[in-house]
């Protein structure tokens, strides 16, 4: 037997910014911000993003002087269209785009034969597709880097929050820098730091964490063969010891290949590269060249917090919410939780909306996480069955499901990431429901919403009086006005008959829709979409 | 018999069936499967369509 000698890539080249000295540094002023937020990985950085962008002076503070985590690993992978929408309204999906891979078909497969397979375009009416993968760190760069442009100062690196005192008439944080520690003041504060946030667990809040049995090994790789660009799982490879395996393209012509191990693999073992290097060879044949990029096994744990908003203290991302991987849903509703946040925080802090509207960021954001949480468990249930019946049941889906279409709705290798819709509350009493970034009379909703912060007020009805009355509304409140041809692919969209008032928020998501609208009742949703109702 | 998607929610009903067998021992769970054969077999009712399913199941078989 010839023994192969294993090629890593050459590492990442990525950048870092330097530690500056912020005023607080030695003085005896204690400055007070806005908001301050902690932790710069994709819910922080867009976070931040989407508030400077709103023009409100923001503080973010990170621990390290970098993107990415422990050198290159490269977290996750895959974009949704939602988060896409919101990284065109920050002005980075272009980039994302250009150094990305745009991809919307999916394909799992039982053994050799093909199970089922999706197309996620033929629902599409976005300006961006279904998803694109990329590195995260590519994606955190790029937000750090429109971050910056927007404002030199926003970022302070090297910088980690020792402790918080949540008040009620502001927080008090302390931070730790390599030039010593100091204190600043903030109106709000934002836990971005992640699933282990020190934060969160000094003010002794419950996260019910579980962690799951099942064993993963991610193997990313360089190499070139005509591979199609989709997403393909197996449920139970034949090159994998009958076990799940992914198969991914990402930016770089690296591949993620994630592979599932037995129960009882020794991790240590697992990642040794002979070992990942035979599991290779087993799926790619002998005579692909490929280079290692990064090796690393996992096992997937959850969490959900209780109270997304303590006092003036709000947790965003992996610090609120953990799920496993399937379906893309972590990372992604790290950046919804950011983009629910943002216009909230913006209009609170303008005197535009009631302190109250910050509750809604929980009562919007948590059932997400709690779907969220369903839809992923289902995932690992059905690719790591814990009893002999559930083994027998999936193969009974999967014996099915190669011949007969009602199975293949059965099988279960992650449904992936959607725009999850809000429950009807006090701020949108039938709901709120994603509206997609459709294009329509040269411009786009999301292009409409990155003017300021403002509701969008679009109008399916003729030219008339009541249209005149409405527009006049803009001159007092946060909304600008467009009118929608009633036939259109948009207003299809929006489900509003002819004569119908749509109220968008700025996050894109469908507030209310009024029939025969009137200034007195697009004004009452207004004054409940941003908890004004004391206000006269 | 209709194989086309007709299930209004895959994954509600797929979470129902396994929680159903939660800490069953496998002759349970077997006897379990038989007993929702039947009711659901009543819910079909055409003859026709049974045999149908019979024979699909039976062809859905992995050789080995």
């Amino acid at each position: 037997m010839i023994t192969e000698t294993w090629k890593f890539a050459p590492a990442y080249e990525l950048p870092s910014w330097p530690f500056a000295a912020p005023p607080e540094l030695g003085s005896a002023t204690r400055h007070r911000h806005p908001v301050v937020i902690a932790g710069g990985g994709l819910a922080g950085l867009t976070l931040a993003c989407d508030l400077a962008q709103r023009g409100v002076a923001v503080v973010l503070l990170d621990d390290d002087d970098t993107v990415g985590v422990r050198g290159a690993s490269s977290r996750g992978i895959c974009y949704a269209q939602k988060s896409l929408e919101l990284f065109d309204r920050l002005g980075v999906y272009e980039r994302i785009r250009a150094k990305g891979i745009t991809w919307s078909v999916g394909r799992t497969f039982s053994g050799a034969d093909e199970v089922y397979n999706f197309n996620l375009d033929d629902d599409s009416l976005s300006e961006q597709p279904p998803f694109i993968n990329l590195q995260q760190f590519y994606l955190e760069w790029f937000l750090v880097e429109r971050i910056l442009a927007l404002d030199a100062h926003a970022i302070r690196w090297k910088s980690s929050v020792d402790r918080i005192e949540n008040g009620e008439g502001g927080v008090v944080v302390h931070v730790d820098t390599p030039a010593g520690g100091y204190t600043l003041e903030a109106d709000w504060f934002v836990d971005a730091t992640g699933a282990n946030s020190r934060i969160r667990n000094a003010m002794g809040l419950e996260v019910n964490a579980s962690r799951g049995t099942d064993r993963w090994c991610i193997t990313d790789v360089k190499f070139k063969k005509p591979f199609a660009v989709e997403r393909w799982t197996w449920i139970d490879a034949p090159f994998n010891e009958g076990r799940a395996v992914w198969q991914h393209l990402m930016a770089d012509d690296v591949w993620r290949l994630d592979y599932q191990m037995s129960e009882d693999a020794d991790p240590e073992a697992i990642s040794r590269p002979e070992v990942a290097g035979a599991r290779l060879r087993a799926q790619l044949g002998a005579d692909v060249e490929f280079e290692f990029v990064w090796i690393g096994p996992y096992q997937y744990r959850d969490h959900l917090l209780e109270r997304f908003r303590v006092g003036r203290t709000l947790f965003i991302g992996d610090a609120a919410h953990v799920v496993s991987p399937f379906g893309a849903r972590g990372g992604n509703n790290g950046i919804q939780d950011a983009g629910n946040l943002g216009w909230k925080l913006a209009l609170v802090l303008q005197g535009r909306a009631g302190v109250a509207l910050l509750d809604s960021y929980h009562a919007e954001r948590h059932p997400a996480a709690v779907e969220n949480l369903k839809v992923t468990s289902r995932t690992t249930r059905f690719l790591a069955p814990p009893s002999a019946a559930e083994r027998r049941i999936r193969q009974a889906v999967v014996d099915l499901a190669r011949t007969h279409p009602f199975a293949r709705k059965l099988a279960n290798t992650g449904r992936m990431a959607q725009a999850n819709a809000y429950p009807p509350s006090p701020w949108a009493p039938h709901g709120a429901q994603s509206l997609q970034n459709v294009a329509f009379d040269g411009t786009t909703v999301m292009r409409l919403l990155a003017d300021g912060t403002r509701f969008l007020g679009l109008w399916t009805g003729a030219a008339n009086a009541s249209w005149a009355a409405l527009q006049s509304l803009a001159s007092t409140w946060p909304i600008a006005f467009r009118a929608v041809a009633a036939d259109s692919e948009l207003a299809a969209h929006l489900g509003a008959g002819a004569g119908t008032l749509v109220l968008v928020r700025p996050d894109a998501y469908v507030a209310a829709r009024i029939e025969n609208a009137s200034p007195a009742s697009v004004e009452t949703a207004l004054r409940a979409a941003l908890s004004l109702e004391g206000d006269s | 018999m209709n194989t086309a998607p007709a299930i209004t929610d895959p994954d509600g009903f797929y979470e129902a069936w396994l929680d159903a067998h939660r800490g069953l021992g496998d002759a349970a769970s077997a006897d379990l499967d038989a007993r929702l054969v039947l009711l659901l077999a009543n819910q079909v009712s055409e003859q026709a369509v049974l045999l149908e399913c019979i024979a699909a199941a039976l062809a859905a078989r992995r050789a080995g």
